[in-house]
């Protein structure tokens, strides 16, 4: 499915374009339609490459020529996003055609979407030049709004009418019925004003109108009369148009034209009033009536005949369903019936709900709620709109909707129809869902909690009506039951399968997660279910003789290749267990293939307990094959992984998965990013089980693929309580050595002190980071502060970066004590938006200075400020110290913070933070803002050490709403916190925010200041950068922002606040040239941002397009070269947004480098180009991710600085492998035609101090505060088996940096070996505790060695080399 | 301005208006209810002329409207039948399944899978032993039913061998269902799928082809009864055995039409 961009039929487009758009509407080809020739391969691309090629000439009808004779004719055009309609009004135009009674009616019809198009656009146009009469209807999305209301502005005036029904605030205000008018609306006080007032609206605006339609005819009558009437007839049409029925579209024509359309002025035309239908209510095709009480509902459901007692007994599950009436009312109800049906036969029964309005939350408590017990009717509710529980595309209420199903308490599934999209054209294509559908019906619903986002129904191109999609309904309505049975099941008879990763493949690694001390939380979850009453029988008594069970015995670490066997699965078995098995031997042969398998049977490894299973999630299997692999664009799982999970969900029959901790396999498998189809690995894999994902809060955007791909509830455990890295060996007596110089500068000791400071700092390696003076050269008192003050910058930046140590364990939350460095941190930041001044600042603020000023000393090494700094550091935490011991109890735990707070506010004195202070030089701080801040941090640290994420899961178990929480940085947004939540992402259009902006600015002017000194003052041409998703939302869209700003563009939001377009900013704002820019966006930015991706390649074709001078738009400059170059257009050679093919992620450099399966960096570099190079065209966006290799290495070419940005403290450059995976540094020098390396950096925005270091600058930092640092390695050696493999898998990530950026220096490596080779004490305990980890890390450091990023001793290289066979020995079980 | 249900909203609907003749894949049942009153001169009227400015100007049939407005009975099936023409047939077949199923379908349009149970096995295999008849075995439901189970009862599987699926061309194997009623075949051709008529689409999902498929009528050894009519048709002259099949059925519920 990922891969339709490969297919490699070079269109000559123009011909083929026109007999596919034939196809569609089977219409006579208009004369005048010139395609644009695409000269790239455009693949599986359709017709003008957008995401619909449907046309609106399967919407026109026009009167028969002898039917309507003499009759005046009424021209209707009408633009809709709801294609249910279109069936509904030509019934209606066909009937008054018909009639032949009072006019022709000519009708045509526009899905909003498809004005994307321009030639459809031209026509739109065209046909509003004699239409009559305009109709609009929910116009949400902003481009299409702007583009509606220019055409429909021209014709306004001489229109008869124009009636807009809910849609963006412009278009409505197009809205004229005789004096009745929409113009001024905002501008005045008119009744609508208030629907449009930017404060925040509980229910959207949508749902005010509705209300003002049912209370405004009780103000009508105030109004003069003439007056009244229009408005009446507004109010009419409205009640028209939501009736939806050809019988109330057909009064409705016939209202308006009769009252509007001059030439029918004299006749009389009859006309009903509209049928009015229940405003919310539940429906069943079989039902004689529509109820507006469940009782009644459920009453008459007891009746039926056409259902056994079975299907009617208490103990069918059952489903509740949220219905969108207009496609009752209109008829389009298939997709809904299909549902219905498909739950009834299988065993449920059914309380469809539907509702007009945008807000589904008020029928829901109505229908499905018991009012009296407040218990629910229902085990499970699945919404059918697509829409988020409040708002739909408008303005939408997440508190709200959350309030509602928190009282509902059932797993809450929200189903996709496709809206934007024809059946086939969601088929085909490889990005899967449309966008914006994904932005308004997939990211929306997960903030209200929303879980599965299956496509349901499709959409015929000719009728716009909806349809089954007859597997996936089944796929939907099975997963919807077995999570109704899980509020059903006893916790006894409920089976569990726990899924650990082994990641990258091998023994050592089996149970990776990030952050998560693996087998130690899944010990702490079973002991905790077993109290609670599952049956985990067998479970060993502690987590070590557990981890001994899964992979064998503890000596099975060295005697056996294998873990421990679980299932072993014939392939006949297999294959009648996994339907989709033959689709995966293209990639590995028949089955059982040599993964997972004994060569006769496929192996499922892991181990049960009564009722749990604990398995080992297969790997990608790269390590089989790995370089055809590794460069494919992507490949399928191979056999032994899909055996596990048929073993899973048949033979086990697990009630629910729970994959443990981040991240497995299973949703990188190849598919569409959203949006899944039949044939889309992620969706066959977890066939209908119930998914529980265990994902770490700092990372929502990959657990927001695992929720979109793989269907999880993903339920966000903490990150490891940061602590400062703090110092060790010669940094501690740097440190030591500056305190004496500071007291003793003035006694004449001064100079030698600053030489010892000097040879201890170069001892440090210091020397690249502080340019140090020779020795012996003779030093002015000046000079000497300087030094030392940067040399004391340096080690205050060391000291006081934030680490996470240790691992988490599910369950142990940490103490208090343990939460004081985070808190420092979250005081470290202003939070304006909430009146809170950041503690730094309030501490400056007493000594008279600014604390902006006091980072920018520092930064430059003023020693004064450098010591004022540490001293408001050391303050603050003290004074955060002082506030937590108070509020913990002797235990160390937190215990009653509010009202531990309340007391402690009442007596201002004994306020413990003052107390503190008042023993500092901070006496004077600013008592207000100190309570201020402390009442929010005392808030933060109840969250921090709360305990929800074992209850969490236990809510998910026993099928219970698990509330959604933003993930992120709980630094950045304490509103991560508590953990245990159902982590979503953001609304993909909301960023980058304006703040974002601001913050982006800052590092950008910083960026290129710095390599303008480094660069002989000129401005970089071009900077090469990277997009994550993760930093992205947790920044609210910096990066993003920094693009732009570099670019010289600035975003601007819509009425909703979306950001849909930008806007240039001028060359006298900016201060300097527009910056080019090749901008590598993550396969997870891509899959979650796409919108964006679209924005910024406007964006840059928009500057591109700029005439400007070449010397101020490198852009412009740039793309001119490239377009003479390649014979393009300019506007495609100004292609600069690339990442994966579509369902394929990272540039598998990574893989290579954990498996050390690579040859040359010239390797690597033809890996990166070959699963990199895919762009995004925002002229033809349907087409998704196109290959442009030529355009990307051109303009890497041109690249004079690569750079990436650091968003958090936890994770840094070798805490995980996807940051070289993405660094071009080297790849850059060897594209550049003058082979110059480019500069290297990064930005660290996760302290209140931004900085723009080099990249050398900051592996050295993190070597420092990290793989050398005792307190980090010792604190991940207190993890035990899990702790070594952390280590190893620092040092592995750093020879990633060596191949990739060469920008590793050789004492990194020296000391590393230094600390955990040379030591002997130290390489027993990591032999001893994994040693196949360690094993790892003797050939990672031979690796390194061999491939010239370290020189050292031979002495060194031999201990080495002994060391590693000593260890292969001890693993393949020869002792010596 | 009054509430009414919604049930009666949509009666109204089918029955008057709903006559647009959808020219795609699924929607044949719906359009096909308000032909169940064909005495009203206007309804047939009004059907004509729209038909003639719909898009269903692309289908090849022009005795469409004439016929279907018809009632449907096993002899209109018949006669459908006999002469080859396979999309009236096909048509009819939907129509007497609606008809079967009883008021309530009738006046939704369509089956609910759960109404199928009350269609008695005899009227099933009367249908069947026709299309079967008619088609030298190649149609019907039963032979369906015999493709479906060796699909491993799985209705992609299926759709694809009677060939209401097409391949898409696209890297993955993928497939989109066919479209009504351009892309179906209506002629017996040596290379007209098996099994390819009478269409049970899948607008609403395979729930109400499932319940005919496993319906008791069919329950019985099919060897039997396949090589039963094989003969039969063979040897008998065609008239002659539908003739006895059709009485069998009038026998048993005389007054069929509606």
């Amino acid at each position: 499915m990922s891969s339709l961009v490969s297919t490699p039929f070079t269109l000559p487009c123009s011909k083929k374009l026109d007999q596919l758009t034939l196809l569609h509407t089977f219409l006579p080809r208009r004369s005048g339609r010139v395609a644009r020739p695409i000269s790239i391969q455009c693949a599986a691309v359709m017709g003008n490459g957008l995401f619909t090629q449907t046309k609106p000439e399967v919407r026109r009808i026009v009167p028969e020529p002898n039917g309507s004779m003499g009759l005046p004719r009424v021209k209707v055009v009408y633009v809709v996003l709801e294609a249910q309609y279109q069936s509904s009004l030509s019934a209606a135009v066909q009937a008054l055609n018909a009639d032949r009674k009072y006019a022709g009616f000519e009708v045509v019809g526009y899905l909003v979407e498809e004005l994307r198009d321009e030639e459809t656009y031209k026509t739109f146009c065209k046909d509003l030049e004699d239409a009559n009469i305009f109709i609009g209807s929910l116009i949400f999305v902003e481009e299409l709004a702007l583009k509606v209301k220019a055409a429909v502005e021209k014709e306004r005036d001489r229109m008869d009418a124009v009636l807009v029904f809910p849609s963006m605030p412009e278009v409505m205000r197009l809205n004229k019925l005789g004096s009745f008018s929409m113009s001024q609306l905002g501008q005045s006080k008119s009744p609508f004003f208030q629907l449009f007032k930017r404060k925040k609206q509980s229910a959207g605006f949508a749902e005010s109108m509705l209300k003002l339609v049912r209370t405004l005819p009780k103000v009508l009558k105030y109004l003069p009369s003439d007056k009244a009437q229009d408005a009446r007839l507004y109010i009419l049409s409205l009640q028209f148009w939501l009736g939806g029925s050809p019988d109330n579209l057909q009064n409705f024509l016939k209202m308006i034209s009769g009252s509007y359309v001059p030439a029918l002025k004299g006749t009389k035309i009859d006309y009903a009033d509209p049928v009015l239908y229940l405003d919310s209510g539940i429906w069943h095709p079989l039902a004689p009536m529509m109820y507006e009480d469940v009782k009644e509902y459920l009453n008459w459901y007891g009746t039926r005949k056409d259902l056994n007692e079975k299907a009617k007994s208490a103990n069918a599950p059952v489903i509740g369903l949220v219905l969108q009436r207009s496609h009752i009312v209109t008829g389009d109800d298939a997709h809904y019936v299909a549902v219905i049906m498909e739950l009834e036969a299988r065993g449920a029964k059914v309380i469809p709900l539907f509702a007009g309005g945008l807000d589904f939350s008020g029928p829901t408590e109505r229908y499905l709620r018991d009012p009296v017990t407040g218990k629910p009717f229902v085990h499970a509710v699945v919404s059918l709109t697509g829409f988020a529980l409040v708002g739909g595309p408008a303005r939408q209420d997440h508190p709200r909707a959350i309030e509602a199903l928190r009282k509902l308490d059932v797993p809450y599934i929200v189903a996709l129809p496709l809206v934007f999209q024809t059946t086939e054209e969601w088929l085909i294509s490889t990005l899967g869902l449309h966008p914006i559908q994904v932005a308004l019906q997939v990211a929306l619903p997960e903030l209200d909690g929303g879980m599965e986002p299956i496509v349901f129904s499709g959409r015929d191109p000719r009728t716009g009506k909806s349809h089954a999609l007859h597997k996936r309904v089944e796929q939907l309505c099975t997963r919807a039951i077995k999570w109704a049975e899980l509020k059903r099941k006893t916790k006894t008879e409920k089976k569990l399968a726990i899924t650990v990763f082994s990641f990258p493949p091998d023994k050592g690694n089996v149970g990776t997660a990030a952050y998560l001390n693996v087998f130690s939380s899944i010990y702490s979850v079973l002991k905790d279910l077993k109290r609670d009453g599952y049956n985990v029988e067998g479970l060993p008594d502690s987590a070590e003789a557990l981890i001994e069970d899964v992979i064998h015995d503890k000596e099975a670490k060295f005697n056996s290749p294998n873990l421990n066997v679980a299932y072993r699965m014939g392939v006949r078995e297999y294959q009648a267990l996994t339907p989709y098995a033959q689709l995966l031997e293209e990639n590995w042969g028949k089955p059982p293939g040599n993964l997972n398998s004994d060569g006769e049977h496929l192996l499922v490894y892991g181990k049960q307990y009564g009722n749990v299973f604990i398995g080992v999630q297969p790997t990608f299997g790269y390590e089989g094959d790995p370089m055809r692999l590794l460069f494919s664009k992507s490949a399928s799982p191979h056999h032994g992984f899909a055996a596990y999970y048929s073993f899973v969900e048949k033979i086990f029959g697990a009630d629910a998965v729970l994959h443990f901790g981040t991240h497995g396999s299973l949703e990188f498998m190849p598919g569409k990013q959203v949006g899944m189809s039949d044939v889309c690995y992620p969706d066959s894999l977890i066939g209908n089980i119930p998914n529980i994902y265990y994902y770490a809060a700092n990372n929502p955007s990959e657990a927001t693929v695992a929720k979109r791909r793989s269907y999880a509830n993903t339920i966000s455990y903490l990150t490891p309580p940061a602590e400062n890295a703090g110092l060790y060996k010669g940094l501690k007596q740097l440190a030591e050595l500056i305190s004496s110089y500071q007291s003793l500068k003035d006694t004449g000791r001064g100079p030698q002190i600053v030489s010892s400071i000097i040879s201890t700092a170069r001892q440090c390696n210091l020397d690249k980071d502080v340019n140090l003076p020779e020795e012996g050269v003779e030093l002015s008192a000046e000079e000497r502060d300087l030094v030392v003050g940067k040399v004391y910058a340096k080690i205050m930046e060391i000291e006081s970066r934030l680490l996470p140590c240790g691992l988490h364990v599910i369950g142990e939350p940490p103490s208090a004590l343990e939460a004081v460095a985070t808190l420092v941190n979250i005081a470290a930041l202003d939070r304006p938006e909430d009146g809170i001044y950041s503690l730094p600042s309030i501490l400056a603020a007493t000594v008279g200075r600014n604390i902006e000023d006091v980072y920018r000393g520092s930064d430059k090494g003023i020693l004064a400020d450098v010591e004022l700094l540490r001293q408001i550091t050391e303050a603050s935490r003290g004074a955060i110290t002082a506030f937590v011991n108070r509020t913990t109890n002797s235990k160390g735990q937190v215990v009653d913070v509010s009202n531990k707070l309340t007391s402690i506010l009442g007596f201002g004195m004994s306020e413990p933070w003052v107390q503190y202070l008042s023993s500092t030089k901070f006496i004077r701080a600013d008592r207000e803002k100190l309570r201020t801040l402390f009442e929010f941090l005392g808030e933060c640290l109840k969250l921090v050490v709360a305990d929800n994420e074992l209850g969490s899961l236990k809510l998910a178990l026993q099928g219970s709403y698990v509330e959604p929480g933003p993930g992120g940085d709980p630094i950045r947004n304490p509103k991560v916190l508590p953990t245990g939540k159902n982590i979503h992402a953001l609304d993909p259009q909301a960023i980058p925010t304006t703040a974002a902006l601001q913050s982006a600015k800052v590092v950008v002017d910083r960026l290129v200041e710095r390599q303008k000194v480094e660069n002989g003052g000129k401005y970089p041409e071009t900077i090469a950068l990277v997009l994550w998703g993760t930093d992205n939302i947790k920044t609210y869209g910096e990066s993003l922002a920094q693009v732009l700003w570099m670019i010289g563009v600035r975003p601007v939001a819509d009425t909703f606040g979306r950001v849909n377009r930008v806007e240039p900013v001028s060359l006298e704002e900016l201060g300097r040239p527009r910056i080019d820019v090749v901008v590598n966006c993550s396969g997870v930015f891509r899959d979650l941002f796409i919108n964006q991706m679209n924005l910024l390649d406007r964006a840059v074709k928009m500057v591109a397009e700029l005439d400007e001078p070449e010397e101020l738009n490198f852009v412009r400059k740039h793309a001119q070269q490239q377009a003479q170059e390649l014979g393009v257009p300019l506007r495609e050679a100004a292609t600069r947004v690339f990442s994966n093919a579509s369902g394929s992620y990272s540039s598998n450099v990574n893989l290579a480098v954990e498996n050390s399966s690579w040859n040359d960096e010239k390797q690597l570099q033809d890996m990166y180009l070959s699963r990199k190079s895919f762009a995004f065209d925002c002229d033809a966006p349907g087409a998704g991710m196109m290959e442009k290799r030529k355009v990307f290495e051109m303009a890497l070419s041109t690249a004079d600085a690569t750079f990436q940005n650091l968003d958090s403290s936890e994770i840094s450059l070798t805490d995980v492998s996807h940051y070289f995976d993405s660094d071009p540094t080297n790849l850059v020098q060897s594209l550049r035609k003058d082979g110059k390396k480019p500069s290297a950096y990064i930005a660290d925005t996760t302290t209140a101090n931004a900085q723009v270091r080099t990249l050398s600058e900051t592996v050295r930092l993190d070597a420092r505060t990290k793989l050398l640092n005792p307190k980090w390695y010792e604190g991940m050696m207190s993890s035990g088996y899990e702790g070594v493999r952390e280590i190893e898998k620092r040092l592995t990530n750093t020879v990633g940096w060596s191949a990739t950026s060469g920008q590793v220096d050789n004492w990194v490596y020296e000391e590393a070996n230094t600390t955990f080779i040379e030591d002997e004490q130290m390489r027993k305990r990591l032999m001893e505790t994994n040693p196949n980890s360690f094993r790892k890390l003797v050939q990672t450091f031979l690796e390194a060695s061999g491939r010239g990023y370290w020189e050292t001793s031979e002495e060194n290289l031999e201990r080495l080399r002994e060391l590693y066979s000593e260890v292969e020995d001890k693993i393949e079980g020869i002792e010596r | 301005m009054a509430t009414t249900s919604l049930q009666s909203l949509r009666q109204t609907f089918l029955h008057r208006h709903h006559r647009q003749p959808f020219a795609t894949i699924y929607n044949h049942e719906t359009k096909l209810t308000f032909l169940f009153k064909p005495s009203k001169s206007t309804t047939k009227y009004v059907l004509f002329s729209n038909l003639s400015s719909s898009s269903l100007a692309t289908t090849p049939t022009s005795t469409t409207a004439a016929t279907t407005s018809t009632t449907p009975s096993l002899d209109l099936l018949e006669r459908h039948l006999s002469t080859q023409d396979y999309r009236q047939a096909d048509e009819v077949t939907r129509r007497l399944l609606i008809d079967l199923a009883g008021e309530a379908a009738q006046k939704r349009g369509y089956v609910f899978f759960s109404e199928v149970q009350f269609i008695s096995s005899d009227d099933l295999r009367a249908i069947d032993q026709l299309w079967r008849t008619y088609s030298q075995d190649r149609f019907g439901y039963s032979v369906q039913k015999r493709l479906w189970e060796k699909s491993r009862k799985d209705f992609t599987r299926f759709f694809i061998r009677v060939g209401w699926m097409k391949k898409l061309d696209t890297e993955i194997e993928q497939y989109n269902y066919r479209s009504f009623p351009d892309e179906f075949v209506w002629e017996l051709k040596d290379d007209t799928p098996e099994g390819h008529l009478p269409l049970t689409n899948a607008l609403r999902g395979t729930q109400l082809l499932q319940c005919i498929l496993t319906h008791p009528a069919f329950d019985e050894a099919e060897a039997g009864e396949e090589s039963d009519e094989e003969v039969s048709e063979e040897s008998v002259p065609k008239g002659v055995e539908k003739g006895n099949e059709r009485k069998k059925l009038l026998e048993y519920k005389p007054n069929y039409s509606f």
